[in-house]
This record gives structure tokens, C-alpha cells and sequence, in this order.
């Protein structure tokens, strides 16, 4: 018995491997793990940027927990919201650190999750990547994974800052793999490195190679074989359990691409970006929860993915800062205005700041620096893609980046007037600069408006949007 | 029962879909529980991925280096390696070194080992080692353990001759003309294979790490299963002993890479492979360049397979929509409730003869895992999933409450793990004594923060606490951090920690236009700034069921530390444990401590329901549904001891009876 696979191995082997005969096992390991310190030619794997094509090559992301300070319970103004004409507005206080991006975003009034099922922060956190209740969906991420992101080196890239503290689970997380299965974002910058750069094992490491090596070729093997066991499994079942294998057996097919060097490439990016991959702080076990670290890790992971983008790795990324009913102290992020350590204060503390926007009230305080601090980090997002050169242009032209959390005011925990930005010129498909206003509208049609930035023809996601938001695509 | 789709509520119970606090919900109604018997169902056929945690203890027990051998004493294994250890061979741990010494047949009467590591005595009364002499094998041996570093040491024959180790190349001048022996023990990296997989998810309120349905495997979780086979594979090229059961030269290299697939993957897959499966493999292995390559090959595909990945629950059968779980099934689900690990030698041996399928074949098999230290271990890992004390790990806490809690916050794990291990192996047994017991393990800093005295040293030792005072798992250090913020106690985090994992009675979120949280008032104790939640009717639908019982715990701080006053003033620790039962029904049962809070869940039927209910999750790994209530209802009531709730749940036909859904 001789499998399509082990001929196509054989045939492998004679092509290119046979300058590695001779070679023990053991020295075979020890020349992989020693090139892999090298870096990978990633030039190889982006023989173009799709830039042209007048469409978002890459979107990400970036989440905060606790929400804003909008219309207060005894009706004050919203202090994020913008308010003006569609193209002069004027931002809300907390969200004045994006006044010199005005004319790369696009605001909104009037985008509502619709009723969720258990309300609150549970039900708009459930809610809100994957447009529907009980987090019953795939969330927009993991859909752009598998639609206009399915060619890339990695389809995704789901990155966290102290997102699993608390042991956080469940209805805590917000990108969804499947209907109702969110999937846990890596809060540890190394371990995500080096499975994108390589450390000596895993696949990425052989990553553009002309010809796999005598290594890739055993792991395709292996993923072959699991292949081939996954096909006869999932014949035992339906429903459910069929579905997990189907999700495994994609999963398996992402990284034989990636092992054989057959993934189109697709992430985008010019190879000019593409610097020598460095992590740009390093962390010890304790410092991922360390809040007096949570500054330096947040931007050592927006850092990585952009690089990743940079490299043409991913073209979607989503960054989970924390999560919802955050404990997380931010009273103690060194050199910032919210520093205190003679008292904590903590993200979801501050949210329930009262019943009315009472500057002389600690929580109050707090609460907008908190606010003015994720706005600052999205904003260092920017700054970093508009740093990198692509094309005629930069990486924030032809990027998507998405700010978002799961409530609109913190206090009230309402899902209507959501307090979603957009950044980035999407390759030319969005129609930036400006504030849309809504009466009504959900927000699974930003969603579909987004997809279509990326190229895809999507006409509804979630629960009960169809068709485009008014505005948005050019 | 084909259930309608509905994504994972947070329980899928009859008496929790209502929102409001104030619906009577709680204890199953008899009623109810007698028409749900009707309507009994089976867990669902479905595959399980291992956790990190099963992984990492699996990997070790399949690659310690141990053959796995069947064996009666340590005379049947590698005596240099491996021990005897439930009826197979294992593997040493790295820190525990076999002396061999060979008397080349010649006859003595006593060997000891003398050397750093004790002071090099020249006789056994002097504390030299004594070694065994084992005539099956014509040697004499002892096992020891050693610090890692270097040790240098001599055989001493009848307390006269010394000798060095002829069989240990690395020796030293020993300045009278002869040699030492000399050791260096290097255990090498201690992490864990599996220590970078991404972390389990579950639906909120479930609280174990092996929730089936949301074990999906994402291409994370590929690459890392494959960089784990490949530094497994390369370890036993380093020593092919491990898995290898045969020499190339000797058989042939294809007989042995087929002795290989059979033998190692019956181990790794925990039941015997198909001859398909087992053609497929070694196809693959045969095209590989090499025969060190074939092997290497074959030990990553069994490795990163999904039958090695899953632990299946498939079942056979299914006429009526009934299956019944496999005799290997039943021996993995048997060493993965009991032990957290793969089936031993003699568990796989017995679903081969098919011996595991009776109530009281099982019921033989799990008193045995019970003996065994791997169960203790196991059900530990449960206690910390059952307390939710796991938040401590990442929690910071205010450097004037506890500047250590890095630190703090390991003894109390210790300590959990301790305490949960003595109540269940050594001492009552019971799910009372979780609740109430006095007995309790701790070291000079937990003593201290337990205002204990008397108490020295880094190691836990047992103590009784005072009577009147903290008890149970209400008053561990771990689990009053783990239900506090950073600065301060939270009544309404300790009232749900009774409410939702102590008593099973879930309460819904917080509707929207919350008040603000209290702000920290220096007059004010935190039970004052709390005491508005009662007051507001709009909070005090649900708090009424959460604060009364959290008001109780206030003479612990934020790390669990005792206080009788707060910011000066007296602290009112006194407790009321609204509705035990059911939440409605208005019952009151005020306590003044812990203890007696403790005691008056002991004597609830809802916490004894609530306790087999989490270990019937932790069992099935599927969160308890309408039609599994007659069971638990059932196990409840036949006994209120940890062990035997294990034993009759192992027994009980729901153990092997699976559904498809």
C-alpha cells in the first residue's frame, strides 16, 4: 500500500533532499534548529502586495474591556461620541487622542448591538465580534480567517494582553472559532513569537524555502497521517463531534501549508517592511500579570503584530486587552496619569462611576484616563502601521483596524450607540474622515461593510443585519 | 432525548432558566427529579481532548523511560531505571538513582553505599546505605533519592573492602590510590511538555478545564502538538529502550518498526491499532531515509493523532440510539476519572480480556487506582478546579495588604491540595469534613497569616485550628483571596462562590443601571458600604440570596487573613444563609463563623447534590443536564463519602452509556 502522498514524498525526496543523506537524525535536528535562528527568507512568501486592488489587505482587532463614558444614567452627553456634521465634528473628551487621525477614522452614532441575551458585559461581550446571541457564530475574525484570510501564511493572529487573568473563560472572550467556542488569545509575546518566527522546532521555521527540507518532509508526513486518521474518524460521527474533527482538520491543513510551503502568500505587505524579526521586550512568567508590566506588554504585542503583518504573515488580527469586568489594576501602569499606589483602582471599579459624569469622584477620574489610555494604545497601533512603507503608501492605507469593547458606558452597560472606530484607508475602500449617524443600526452591517473592504462578497453576518452600513465603503 | 439547540446556557437545569433572582430555584424538586427519571438520558458520545494537564502527566507516564512492562516487584523491570508501579513498569523520576553493585557471583554477607551525599560511613549503623541483595538478578541494589549536582561515592563490601562503581566510567582519584564514583545528576528542563498549548475554554460556570464541546483544535494547537512529538521523538532516540521494544539488527528493521506500531501504539492510542492502522504507519515509516527516521516518524503520528489527542467516547452498539463505551474506552475513562492519566499495563490488560465491563469488575479496578499516589495527585487538581482558586495565579494584591502574595499564594494552593488529599485519603472521607473539617496543612507564613503559633519552617505541617474560628473550605486562605479583589474582602464574591459552586444555584448577571460600586470610605467597613445592595429593591432581588451569606466572611481580609475591626472600626462578621435550599423559599439560617456556616451546608441537601454534580462534570465533561439529575440525584443519596461517590459513580451504567446528540 503506497498512499498518494508517500509517492509524492518520494518524488520530493529525489528532486531536492538528497544532499541531506548521510546525515544522522540527530545532526539532521541540530542543523534545523540552528538555521532556524536564522530568519526565514519571508521575502519569498510575498511575491506581491494585492495594494492596486483598491481593497483592505489586512484588519485587525483591538479590544478593551468596560466600555466608555457615554450618555451617563441621569442623561448627561456622552463624553466619547462625536458630535457635528457628517464631515466637521468635534470628538468627545475620551477619545481625544485620536484628534490628529480624525481624517483616518471613521465615527459613529447610532450602532447598537440589538438586545443580547444575558445583557450586560457577558451578553455584549458574546456578542460582540460574533453579531449573535449566546455567541452562537463564528465571530467576524474568525470568518475573515477562513474567507479573504484562508491564503495566508497564518490565518489569524489572536493575540492578549493579561486577557486569561482571573482565569478568565467562556463568556469572557470575544472571538468565536465556532457558534458558541471562543477561542483563548495567546497572552505570552514569546511564545507567540516564536511560533511566527521560529525557535527551532515547530513548522514556521521552514517557512519560503524553494524546497522543503528532509525535516518539512517528515512533518508532512506526520500531518499526512493525521490526515488520514482524522478522515477515518470523523466517519464515526455526525453532528457536533464531526464538526470539532472538520475544525481539526482544518486546522492540520493550515500548517501542512505552511510546512510544505504551499500557502499562497496572501498576507499582503511589501517585503521592504519586513525587518529583521526581534521581540522588543521580554517577559518573565510572573510579569504577564503584573499590571506594572501591562504598558510594556501591550505595545510589545501590538509591535508583534504588526510586524507579523509586515512580514505578510496573517491579514487578520484581533488583540484582546483584558477582559470584561476587568480586575485588572490599572492604577498601577507606570508613567500615566492614572498612576496611584497608595490606592487601586481597577478597570471595572471605575466603570460604575455613578450616576452622572462627577469629576470631583475618583472613579469618574479614573475611568476617562482609563479610556484616554486605550485610546493612546490604538492610537501606537496607528503610528506603528503608518510607519511601515507599502506600496505607494504606508500599512495603515491599506489596513482596517477596528476599536471596540463590549458595553457603550461602562455604568449603564447599555448596547445601543456602541463606541466602535475605524481606522485605516482599507486599500482605498473606505470612505474615511468621517462621522456616520445612525438612527438605528446594528452593527453586524459594519461587519459586512468590512468584509467587503477585504474583497469579499458578503451580504449579512449575525443575527439579524443584512446588507452594507450606509456610508462607510467609498 | 434529543435536546432543541441551545448554545450552553450557563447550566442546562430545569429550575435555573429564569432570570429573576427572586423564581424558587435551587434544589431539585422531588417532584421534578422523579419525572426527569423518567426522562433519564445518557452523556453523549463524544471525543475528548486531552487537557494540558492530562497531556503533560500522560506523555510522562507513557515516555518516563519506563517499558511499561507488566511486573509483580521491581526484580521484573529495568531495576536501574524503572520500579514497579501498578502492575507496570515505570520509569524513575530523574532525582531518584538505582546503586548497582555486580559481586561478579561471589558471596557476601552486606553491601552499603557511603559517599557526599551521607558522610561516606563506613558502616550501616553509621548511616551507611544499605543495599538489597535481589537473587533473581544476582545484584545487589538500592534506590535513592538524590539533590541534582555532583555526588561521589563507593560501594563499602561486608564494612570492610570499599570499592568504586565499576559499571560508572566517570571516577575520580580518591587520594588513597584508588577511585570515587562520581555522579552528576542533571534533571535538565522541568517544563512541562505541553507548558505553551493554549489554554482550555469553558462556558462560564462549568469550572473544569475538560469541557468537551469547547475543546477545539486550532492550528496553534497543531503546532505545538507537533513540536512536543518531535522533542519527544528525539528523546527516545537518545534512549530507544523507553518504546523500543526490539534491536533492528537482530529482527530486521521492518519487524521491528511493526513491534513499534503495535507495541508503543497500543500504549499511546490505549487500545490495540487496526491492521490498517498499523500498515499506514509503517508504510510511512519505511519511506523515511532512515531506520532512527521511521522510528521518530512513528512516534510523532501516534502522537499528534487525533486517537491519541481524543480520548474517545464513541461507544459501540447504538441499536435504540443506546451505545455502550468499549472495554479500552471504559479502561481510559476509568485512569483518566481516577488518575488523570493513561491506562496502565494491567487496565489495558483487562479490557483485552474484556474484563472491565461489569459493575463489580469496574468497581475492583477503581478501589486499586484509588491506592495508588496517582489518584491523590488527580483529585487534587479537581480540589483546585472545584474552589476556583486558579484567579490567584494571576492576581495582584495591594502591597499594604500583602506584600508577598507571589509567594503567599503558593503555600495556599499547598495547602488546598494538602487539605483536600488528608480529608479524602486519610481522614473522614466525607463531603461534611470538606465542609467542616479543623485539620488543616500549613507552613510558618500561612500560620502566621492564620494568627497560629508554634508553627516553623517551609514545609506544611498539620495543625488543628481553634475551634470557633475558620473550618472547611470556607476558611482557606486560597479560596478567601480568590473571592476578594485586590484591596479589599468582596461580600458579593464569597456569596456567589457559596451560592454558585458550593450550592449550585446560579444567579443571573447584574441588570443594566447598576448603581456605582461604594467607593472606599475610610469610616466605612466594607459590609456598610455593601449593605445598600439589600437595600435598593431593584439590587436586593438577587442580593438578598448573595449578601447575607457574604456579610459572613468579613472577619477575613483580602488574602484571608483574621481581623476583628477595619479602618478602626469593629468588623460585624455575623451571616445569614438565606434559603439554603431553594432560593424563594425564605428560610433563615444565621451563623456567626465559618465553622458554622460550614456546618449548616454539611447538613443541606443542596451541597451534597452541588458536590456530586461537579464531580460528575469533572467525570463526564459535560456540564450536568435535566435528563442526568436522576442519577446524581441517585449517587447523592447513597453515600456522602468522596471515595465511594467515585466508585458508585464508575459503577453506575451511566459510567459506559453513551448517547448520540
Amino acid at each position: 500500500m503506497s498512499s498518494p502522498f508517500v509517492k509524492r514524498l518520494h518524488a520530493l525526496r529525489r528532486q531536492g533532499v538528497q544532499r541531506v543523506r548521510g546525515l544522522s537524525r540527530r545532526e539532521l535536528l541540530r542543523g534545523a534548529a540552528a538555521s532556524a535562528l536564522a530568519i526565514p527568507a519571508f521575502g519569498l512568501l510575498r511575491p506581491e502586495a494585492r495594494a492596486a486592488s483598491g481593497l483592505a489587505e489586512r484588519i485587525i482587532f483591538f479590544y478593551f474591556p468596560d466600555g466608555v463614558p457615554g450618555p451617563s444614567q441621569d442623561g448627561e452627553a456622552s463624553l466619547w461620541h462625536a458630535s457635528g456634521s457628517e464631515t466637521s465634528f468635534t470628538l468627545g473628551e475620551a477619545l481625544k487622542g485620536l484628534e490628529p487621525w480624525k481624517d483616518r477614522c471613521l465615527f459613529f452614532n447610532g450602532l447598537s448591538l440589538g438586545s443580547t441575551d444575558s445583557g450586560s458585559h457577558p451578553g455584549g461581550a458574546k456578542k460582540l465580534l460574533t453579531a449573535t446571541d449566546y455567541g452562537n457564530n463564528e465571530s467576524i475574525d474568525q470568518h475573515l480567517s477562513r474567507s479573504v484570510g484562508s491564503d495566508a501564511w497564518w490565518r489569524h493572529l489572536t493575540l492578549g494582553v493579561m486577557a486569561k487573568a482571573d482565569n478568565a473563560s467562556g463568556d469572557k472572550l470575544i472571538s468565536y472559532v465556532s457558534a458558541g467556542n471562543p477561542l483563548a488569545p495567546e497572552d505570552n509575546p514569546s511564545t507567540a513569537f516564536s511560533l511566527l518566527f521560529g525557535d527551532g522546532g515547530g513548522s514556521s521555521t521552514d517557512g519560503g524555502g524553494d524546497e522543503p527540507d528532509a525535516t518539512a518532509l517528515r512533518r508532512a508526513s506526520v500531518l499526512d497521517a493525521n490526515l488520514e486518521d482524522l478522515a477515518e474518524l470523523r466517519l464515526q460521527f455526525d453532528g457536533s463531534e464531526r464538526a470539532k474533527l472538520d475544525l481539526h482538520i482544518e486546522a492540520v491543513r493550515e500548517v501542512e501549508g505552511r510546512v510544505l510551503g504551499t500557502s499562497g502568500g496572501g498576507g499582503g505587505g511589501g517585503t521592504a517592511s519586513c525587518e529583521v524579526p526581534a521581540l522588543s521586550d521580554s517577559f518573565t512568567t510572573d510579569e504577564l500579570y503584573d499590571p506594572a508590566r501591562f504598558p510594556d506588554l501591550l505595545k510589545t504585542q501590538i509591535d508583534l503584530m504588526v510586524l507579523s503583518m509586515a512580514c505578510g504573515l496573517t491579514r487578520v488580527g484581533t488583540l484582546q486587552c483584558s477582559h470584561h469586568t476587568s480586575e485588572l489594576l490599572m492604577s498601577r501602569f507606570p508613567d500615566t496619569e492614572m498612576y496611584d499606589p497608595s490606592y487601586d483602582m481597577r478597570s471595572h471599579q471605575a466603570s460604575h462611576y455613578g450616576s452622572k459624569h462627577d469629576w470631583s469622584k475618583r472613579e469618574f477620574k479614573a475611568f476617562v484616563q482609563q479610556r484616554q489610555y486605550w485610546v493612546d494604545q490604538f492610537v501606537y497601533l496607528l503610528e506603528r502601521l503608518e510607519a511601515m512603507p507599502e506600496g505607494d503608501g504606508t500599512m495603515l492605507d491599506n489596513s482596517l483596524v477596528v476599536l471596540c469593547t463590549e458595553v457603550c458606558d461602562g455604568n449603564t452597560h447599555l448596547h445601543d450607540n456602541m463606541p466602535f472606530v475605524v481606522a485605516g484607508g482599507g486599500g482605498g475602500a473606505i470612505n474615511n474622515g468621517r462621522l456616520l449617524q445612525y438612527g438605528y443600526e446594528r452593527h453586524g452591517k459594519l461587519f459586512v461593510s468590512l468584509a467587503r473592504a477585504m474583497g469579499e462578497d458578503l451580504w449579512s453576518f449575525g443575527d439579524s443585519a443584512s446588507g452594507d452600513l450606509y456610508g462607510v465603503l467609498r | 432525548m434529543k435536546r432543541p439547540f441551545n448554545p450552553r446556557p450557563a447550566l442546562l437545569l430545569p429550575l435555573v432558566l429564569a432570570l429573576a433572582c427572586d423564581r424558587g430555584r435551587g434544589r431539585d424538586d422531588p417532584d421534578e427529579v422523579a419525572e426527569v427519571c423518567d426522562a433519564a438520558s445518557s452523556p453523549p458520545r463524544q471525543l475528548r481532548l486531552l487537557t494540558r494537564r492530562e497531556y503533560n502527566r500522560t506523555v510522562e507516564d507513557l515516555f518516563s523511560g519506563g517499558s511499561g512492562a507488566a511486573c509483580d516487584d521491581d526484580a521484573d523491570c529495568d531495576i536501574a531505571t524503572e520500579s514497579c508501579s501498578g502492575g507496570a513498569c515505570l520509569a524513575d523520576p530523574c532525582t531518584l538513582h538505582t546503586f548497582v553493585f555486580d559481586p561478579q557471583g561471589a558471596s557476601y554477607g552486606r553491601v552499603h553505599v557511603a559517599g557526599t551525599f551521607n558522610g561516606w560511613p563506613a558502616t550501616e549503623a553509621a548511616g551507611g546505605w544499605p543495599m538489597e541483595y535481589i537473587a533473581a538478578l544476582g545484584l545487589w541494589v538500592t534506590k535513592r533519592a538524590l539533590d541534582e549536582g555532583q555526588h561521589q561515592y563507593k560501594f563499602v563490601v561486608d564494612e570492610s573492602t570499599w570499592v568504586h562503581d565499576t559499571a560508572n566510567g566517570v571516577i575520580v582519584d580518591d587520594g588513597y590510590g584508588g577511585y570515587n564514583s562520581v555522579l552528576n545528576l542533571e534533571c535538565g528542563d522541568a517544563e512541562s511538555p505541553a507548558a505553551a498549548f493554549p489554554s482550555e475554554t469553558r462556558p462560564k460556570g462549568y469550572g473544569y478545564d475538560n469541557h468537551a464541546a469547547s475543546a477545539i483544535v486550532s492550528s496553534t494547537h497543531v503546532e505545538m502538538y507537533l513540536r512536543a512529538a518531535e522533542a519527544l521523538s528525539e528523546r527516545v532516540l537518545r534512549d530507544p529502550s523507553a518504546v523500543l521494544p526490539c534491536d533492528p539488527d537482530t529482527i530486521g528493521e521492518e519487524a521491528c518498526l511493526t513491534a513499534l506500531i503495535e507495541g508503543f501504539g497500543r500504549r499511546a492510542w490505549r487500545r490495540p491499532l487496526t491492521d490498517a492502522q498499523v500498515e499506514r504507519l509503517l508504510t510511512r515509516a519505511l519511506a523515511e531515509d532512515s531506520f532512527d527516521d521511521g522510528v521518530a516518524l512513528v512516534v510523532q503520528a501516534l502522537l499528534t493523532s487525533p486517537y491519541f489527542l481524543y480520548r474517545s467516547e464513541l461507544g459501540e452498539g447504538g441499536a435504540g440510539g443506546a451505545y455502550v463505551l468499549t472495554d479500552h474506552e471504559i479502561a481510559a475513562a476509568l485512569s483518566y476519572t481516577l488518575w488523570g492519566t493513561t491506562p496502565d499495563e494491567v487496565l489495558l490488560d483487562a479490557a483485552d480480556a474484556g474484563e472491565l465491563r461489569t459493575a463489580e469488575q469496574r468497581e475492583a479496578a477503581a478501589r486499586r487506582l484509588l491506592a495508588d499516589p496517582r489518584a491523590r495527585a488527580h483529585l487534587q487538581d479537581f480540589a483546585v478546579m472545584w474552589l476556583e482558586i486558579e484567579s490567584n495565579e494571576t492576581a495582584s494584591k495591594a502591597s499594604w495588604v500583602e506584600d508577598d502574595f507571589p509567594a503567599l499564594r503558593e503555600d495556599m494552593e499547598a495547602e488546598v491540595r494538602a487539605f483536600f488529599e488528608h480529608v479524602v485519603f486519610d481522614g473522614a472521607g466525607t463531603v461534611d469534613s470538606l465542609l467542616t473539617s479543623r485539620t488543616t496543612f500549613v507552613d510558618a507564613d500561612l500560620a502566621e497569616l492564620y494568627g497560629l503559633t508554634g508553627v516553623t519552617g517551609q514545609s506544611l505541617q498539620e495543625v488543628t485550628l481553634p475551634d470557633g474560628q475558620r473550618g472547611g473550605v470556607l476558611g482557606l486562605g486560597a479560596v478567601l483571596s480568590a473571592t476578594s479583589h485586590s484591596d479589599s474582602s468582596s461580600p458579593i464574591l464569597r456569596g456567589l462562590f457559596v451560592r454558585e459552586r458550593l450550592l449550585c444555584q446560579p444567579l443571573g448577571t447584574p441588570p443594566a443601571d447598576v448603581p456605582a460600586i461604594p467607593e472606599i470610605d475610610e469610616d466605612a467597613t466594607t459590609r456598610e458600604r455593601f449593605e445598600q445592595h439589600t437595600s435598593d429593591p431593584v439590587c436586593a432581588s438577587c442580593h438578598q440570596y448573595i449578601d447575607p451569606v457574604g456579610f459572613g466572611f468579613e472577619a477575613y481580609d483580602a488574602v484571608g487573613r483574621y481581623r476583628e475591626e477595619e479602618g478602626g472600626k469593629p468588623v460585624d462578621a455575623s451571616g445569614d444563609m438565606v434559603d439554603v435550599e431553594t432560593m424563594g423559599a425564605g428560610t433563615h439560617a444565621p451563623f456567626s463563623t465559618l465553622g458554622e456556616l460550614g456546618g449548616i451546608l454539611a447538613e443541606s441537601d443542596a451541597a451534597q447534590t452541588c458536590f456530586t454534580r461537579n464531580v460528575w462534570r469533572f467525570t463526564m465533561g459535560v456540564e450536568e443536564e435535566t435528563g442526568d439529575l436522576c442519577a446524581i440525584e441517585a449517587l447523592t443519596a447513597q453515600s456522602g463519602d468522596v471515595q465511594d461517590l467515585l466508585i458508585q459513580l464508575v459503577t453506575s451504567p451511566e459510567f459506559v452509556q453513551r448517547e448520540q446528540r
